[in-house]
């Protein structure tokens, strides 16, 4: 095998993992009946502040958690104004993608001054590093060579799919998605549910957020997010939310990532700039190639009043 | 429902207060005095003419951006490309007066002709997968706008670049855009508040801008009542977008006059904000720009004469957005609005 398409292929895990956080926070919310365009946002929010508590603690996993906690307590503002006050989950999910980006750069900026020289925090170290395997054959470095968190990322695939499909906290869960007046005379807590999507998502895109500080790269910078919180709001529809889908959908966006860092590093006659159009052009055309099918949950968007029966 | 107009006021008010008090305490937290930081802030919005100038100024930009947004959400189509469809605009305009050799008005003319017409375009991408393919356009339009930084790179670093700086050549002098009343703001200013009168006028005293805001809030009824509802989602696209197409023209003419890396950036999202925080009101809109230009330019001033960075002012515009929102939603629910009634009904009992 070239060294170009295992690169590529090595390249396609490693940036597919943070899609699958973010994608997977995504589906967690829409199953629950909510939209959260926010996850950008707490993705952000998230990334900031694992690199400061992996910074602080030299631990890049400390770091992760905090991601996930700080991803809750944002996306719990979220939760409250759309479940709570009914507010648009839309045009929420756009205030809390401004909010949490504009406090992440100022926390930044108070902690760290605004010098111009990036700190650099510890990354992750791979499974091949802890276990001191010295070979560099293609599948072990596939197999063994990745940090923690990608492993994660493909366990919480198989587990959100056996959740949705075979469980019937999954089913019910869905219920409340699909049609929550129905769940809820059913005897199934749909605002609690909902609340519970809210943790979920928090946790999983502040983690997704983490991930490019803590296992990607060394420093942190405004906008590193780079619209993989709206990539993954697309790979949800692309993977018609099941999570097989989500997983084959963030691969897909995962590759196209990969391969135009590859072709940056081979291709030098060509501004760099086009390579790097690759996932957003990659994006708009396999969903103006999806067409008008509709699949998702059915109340998503839609305000629940429990009032109104 | 006179009653609720009173109160959609009220909310954006209250949330910029508590948006302010909050800001307050930071600065306080990060050992400031809040009074007289504020009372710089104030200064360097509007202290002299020469300050007030550079306020016009940064709000120009934003005025568009928050009028692109504005026109787009009226019809119920959420366009969150203002900024690559600014940026669009820009790297036209930059054509038309770098490259093409005119100079003087008629160069002026054609390049805020081929900003808008760029923007319109940009955003009519959006337009039609939205309509003919039902695509998200929230997520068209955001994908665009990452590919329109990157096709102005392009354009700065390679196509239009200034020898070895990357960024392009300057707008000639000739063509650069005349000043404002000898401030430092551009005649782009009063351009951006006529374009808001405009769009106020079309959206509330035409038929097609009933009819408009008809699609925007019932898109199934509307088309029951025989509006072409595909015609009006279409052409707010193309409206919106010419409108952050025709502000970024006007930017790189009056005050960037060359693209450069960090053009624009945040311009479309700070449009969404400010729109939403004007209740979709375009003249609101003008005017919470100019609050927030005012907010960042004193923030400057701010910053020099206290240590507090610029980027409380971010803070205090994000949290006013995240409180108005949960404000207007808040002042909608049942138990809210049935509580106002009792309390007409009771005022009305004792009269």
């Amino acid at each position: 095998m070239s060294s170009f398409i295992a690169n590529l292929i090595l390249a396609t895990v490693r940036m597919a993992s943070p899609l699958i956080f973010l994608a997977l926070a995504e589906l967690y919310e829409e199953r629950a009946g909510l939209v959260n365009i926010g996850i950008e946002g707490i993705a952000a929010i998230g990334s900031l502040v694992g690199f400061m508590i992996s910074l602080i603690s030299g631990r890049p996993g400390l770091g992760v958690l905090a991601g996930a906690g700080v991803g809750i307590l944002v996306n719990m503002i979220y939760a409250y104004a759309t479940i709570s006050l009914c507010a648009e989950q839309i045009v929420y999910g756009m205030a809390i993608n401004i909010f949490a980006p504009a406090l992440a750069a100022f926390i930044y900026r108070v902690y760290f001054g605004s010098g111009s020289e990036l700190v650099q925090a510890n990354l992750m170290i791979t499974l091949k590093q802890a276990l001191g395997i010295q070979s560099d054959n293609f599948f072990v470095n596939l197999f063994l060579d990745q940090t923690p968190m990608v492993y994660i990322a493909f366990l919480l695939v198989i587990f959100t799919g056996i959740f949705f499909t075979k469980t019937r906290a999954g089913l019910n869960y869905k219920a409340v998605g699909e049609y929550p007046k129905a769940a809820a005379t059913l005897g199934i807590n749909v605002i609690g549910t909902k609340y519970l999507a809210c943790v979920i998502c928090g946790a999983l895109a502040g983690m997704g957020g983490a991930y490019l500080t803590t296992c990607y790269s060394r420093t942190y910078v405004d906008g590193n997010i780079a619209g993989r919180g709206f990539i993954a709001l697309a790979a949800v529809i692309f993977g018609r939310w099941s999570a097989p889908g989500v997983l084959i959908a963030c691969l897909f966006f995962g590759f196209c990532d990969a391969l135009q860092i590859r072709l940056q590093l081979v291709n030098s006659s060509l501004p760099y700039q086009f390579f790097q159009m690759i996932p957003y052009l990659a994006t708009i055309i396999v969903l103006a190639a999806m067409g008008i099918r509709k699949a998702g949950p059915k109340s998503a968007g839609q305000p629940y009043r429990k009032e109104e029966r | 429902m006179k009653k609720g107009k009173g109160i959609q006021v009220l909310v954006p008010v209250i949330s910029i207060a508590a948006s302010f008090l909050i800001g307050c305490i930071i600065i306080a937290a990060l050992g400031a005095n809040p009074l007289t930081a504020l009372q710089y802030l104030y200064k360097g919005a509007f202290g002299n003419v020469r300050n007030l100038g550079t306020t016009f100024s940064r709000a120009t930009p934003l005025i568009f951006t928050t009028l692109c947004a504005c026109f787009a959400y009226r019809c119920g189509v959420f366009n969150l490309g203002g900024e690559g469809q600014f940026i669009m605009g820009a790297v036209a305009a930059c054509f038309v007066a770098v490259a093409t050799g005119i100079k003087g008005p008629a160069a002026m003319v054609l390049a805020s002709l081929a900003g808008a017409l760029a923007g319109g375009i940009w955003a009519g991408i959006a337009g039609l997968l939205k309509v003919y393919r039902a695509q998200n356009e929230m997520i068209i339009t955001i994908m665009l706008n990452y590919v329109a930084t990157l096709f102005m790179g392009i354009v700065y670093t390679n196509w239009l670049r200034d020898g070895s700086v990357p960024q392009t050549v300057a707008v000639p002098e000739e063509t650069m855009l005349p000043s404002f009343f000898g401030m430092r703001a551009t005649i782009a200013f009063p351009i951006a508040v006529i374009c808001g009168i405009g769009i106020f006028y079309y959206l509330f005293y035409t038929s097609s801008g009933f009819q408009l805001r008809a699609v925007g809030l019932n898109s199934v009824a509307s088309r029951v009542n025989g509006f072409n509802v595909n015609k009006y989602m279409l052409m707010s696209f193309l409206v919106s977008g010419a409108i952050a197409g025709l502000g970024g023209a006007l930017e790189l003419l009056g005050t960037q006059l060359r693209l450069i890396n960090g053009f624009a950036v945040g311009y479309g999202f700070d449009g969404v904000a400010m729109a939403l925080i004007a209740n979709l009101h375009p003249i609101a809109g003008v005017v919470v720009a100019l609050f927030f230009a005012a907010l960042r330019v004193g923030s400057t001033t701010m910053q020099t004469a206290t240590g507090v960075p610029t980027s409380v002012s971010d803070i205090i515009q994000a949290l006013v957005i995240v409180f108005t929102v949960a404000g207007m939603a808040m002042v909608k629910l049942p138990g809210f609005q049935n509580r106002l009634i009792a309390r007409a009904q009771r005022k009305g009992a004792k009269a």
